[in-house]
């Protein structure tokens, strides 16, 4: 359920994986999706200890900006399979507001139908989402952008 | 009567009494393991994570379920025939144990959970007991966490200290490093026979003598060492050696802390409750001898019979002919992954078991490990519960394939071909 909010890269994603019948391919999906995650568009600086998510296998940084009481997410991790899921999860949940966030579940997780990842990285993900409403709660981890 | 099943011709044995030099017939030892047969993600199993817990046998399966459909019971409290017969195979089991590892009696053999249990062990009754502030206990770079932690907390609870022996780059443990370890405060040494992460393989007999001859114990942690190759504790002469069953293709939920007498006799319980006492009242209890000062409660007692079942198979197989079968498929796998591009051993130390780490040029290992599951290569990724001995080589992990008796040069294969699509793919 995604609830009345409007969430257009989401459903992108959903669909996307929706169509794609078969588990190896959507793993490459994934795959792809990492690899296209512009390195550059990520600060040096972003990825302080301070913005570390912690308990990943591998190393996951998510940052969130405030603009217009609105949090607008990027994230990074140094293993590609890693920055696909969590370039899925900022892209999907920016532009909320806490209130928004906080209304989303482990559902919105489940419906990507990512069958072909392991339970333990479904799990990742689902710690993800909470880091990110954690963070709306919190006003961000970076300065806001004056609007 | 045993609640161990007698082997009568397990289908993977049948090679083994005709030719005890050779190694065994790997392709009826696969049938003796019935999850081989199954399909991962579309494509064959390659289990290559035995380190982490191996695959049971069918010997093992049946023992377990015949416990449970025929004589199951709790033990110790035995006024009917179903507790007899639960007890007296539980008590089999400590039998089996003790002959495997060559110990002088069964008093010597401790059930636990696993060996992080049994390390916690020693470490809440002897080493609270024996250990003052200032006292060294000696370990190695390459421990595994459960022989670390319950030192920590006695360095924070009594102020003792660890003092840690170096590795060399490429892996190795030196004799020399560790004898320089030793001196007039060090009280333990607690050291792995195996390293989880690089299959390094320390000489735990001459590390026994320098130890003995500054009358330092010396405790063990045999959970990735008796899997590989046969183990006399009398020969070592170690007074403490704590293995799990789960790696020895017995059930989890079980393991084994072998204790010299004297060491045993001199420890307080660990854990207070049923099963450990001799005599209780509200002013007075009198704790029960080893081992069972050490086991409270209902033990796990299906477990036991298992890892008894277990260790029948493997002895059937011959630990020796299980090492030399694991060094064969240890060198083939040096040539056939040296060979792959941007391939990087971690640990290549001169005495080692069938454990290889390594990383890939350019590749997370998370994600190395990802194609590989894929492709139905079951290895294990990350610090392997080893954060210092990863912070000692400058990595953030690794990927480990462990081999198994269970193995063949076709699953040493199959990783290389994998490596090469994790390549492709993420490349």
């Amino acid at each position: 359920m995604t609830g009345e909010l409007d969430l257009p890269r989401y459903d992108e994603f959903v669909e996307a994986l929706e169509i794609i019948d078969d588990e190896d391919m959507r793993f490459e999906y994934i795959i792809d999706i990492g690899k296209k995650a512009g390195d550059g568009s990520f600060a040096d600086e972003w990825m302080s200890d301070g913005n570390l998510m912690h308990g990943c296998m591998s190393k996951v940084w998510i940052v969130d900006r405030m603009k217009d009481g609105r949090h607008y997410f990027q994230g990074f991790s140094d293993a590609i399979i890693v920055k696909g899921l969590v370039t899925m999860m900022v892209q999907s949940f920016s532009g909320l507001t806490a209130d928004e966030l906080n209304t989303l579940s482990e559902e919105h997780v489940r419906k990507l139908n990512l069958g072909a990842l392991t339970t333990q990285r479904q799990v990742g993900m689902m710690a993800m989402l909470e880091h990110m409403k954690k963070l709306g709660r919190a006003g961000g981890n970076l300065p806001a952008d004056a609007a | 009567m045993s609640g161990v099943k007698p082997i009568d011709n397990p289908a993977g044995l049948s090679g083994v009494g005709d030719n005890s030099t050779s190694a065994f017939n790997i392709e009826q030892v696969r049938r003796d393991f019935p999850i081989l047969e199954r399909q991962v993600h579309g494509k064959p199993l390659v289990y290559l994570d035995s380190g982490a817990s191996a695959q049971k046998p069918r010997m093992v399966i049946d023992a377990v379920r015949e416990a449970y459909e025929t004589y199951y019971s709790n033990v110790h409290r035995g006024a009917h025939y179903l507790s007899q017969r639960s007890t007296d195979a539980y008590e089999e089991a400590r039998v089996i144990v003790q002959r495997f590892i060559n110990a002088p009696s069964d008093k010597n053999i401790v059930f636990t959970h696993n060996v992080t249990e049994a390390i916690n062990l020693v470490a809440a009754t002897w080493g609270r007991k024996f250990l003052e502030e200032g006292d060294e206990v000696i370990v190695t770079e390459m421990e595994h966490h459960a022989n670390i932690v319950p030192w920590h907390m006695l360095r924070v609870e009594k102020g003792i200290k660890l003092k840690v022996v170096p590795i060399t780059d490429n892996g190795d443990f030196r004799i020399e490093d560790f004898e320089a370890a030793l001196g007039p405060k060090t009280k333990l040494v607690a050291i792995t026979e195996c390293s989880n992460v690089l299959g390094t393989r320390v000489p735990i007999k001459r590390v026994c003598e320098l130890a003995h001859a500054r009358g330092v114990p010396v405790l063990v942690d045999g959970a990735q060492g008796i899997v590989h190759q046969p183990v006399d504790v009398q020969d070592l002469d170690c007074d403490f050696y704590a293995f799990t069953g789960h790696k020895l293709y017995g059930p989890s939920g079980i393991g084994v802390l072998y204790g010299k007498a004297e060491m045993l006799d001199s420890m307080p319980p660990y854990q207070g409750g049923g099963d450990m006492i001799e005599r209780v009242s509200f002013d007075d209890i009198t704790y029960a001898e080893p081992p069972h000062r050490f086991e409270a409660g209902t033990p796990p007692i299906v477990q036991a019979i298992g890892l008894g079942a277990a260790i029948r198979y493997v002895e059937q197989l011959g630990m020796d002919n299980i090492h030399a079968h694991e060094q064969g498929l240890l060198a083939y796998a040096n040539e056939r992954l040296g060979a792959i591009e941007g391939f990087r051993f971690i640990g290549q130390a001169a005495d080692k078991a069938a454990i290889v780490s390594f990383l890939v040029e350019g590749l997370h290992p998370f994600d190395v490990a990802a194609v590989l599951d894929r492709q139905g290569v079951a290895v294990r990724v990350g610090q392997h519960c080893a954060e210092p001995l990863m912070d000692r080589l400058g990595v953030d992990g690794t990927v480990r394939a462990s081999f198994g008796l269970y193995n063949r040069r076709e699953d040493v294969d199959a990783l290389a071909a994998a490596i090469e699509k994790a390549k492709e793919m993420l490349g």
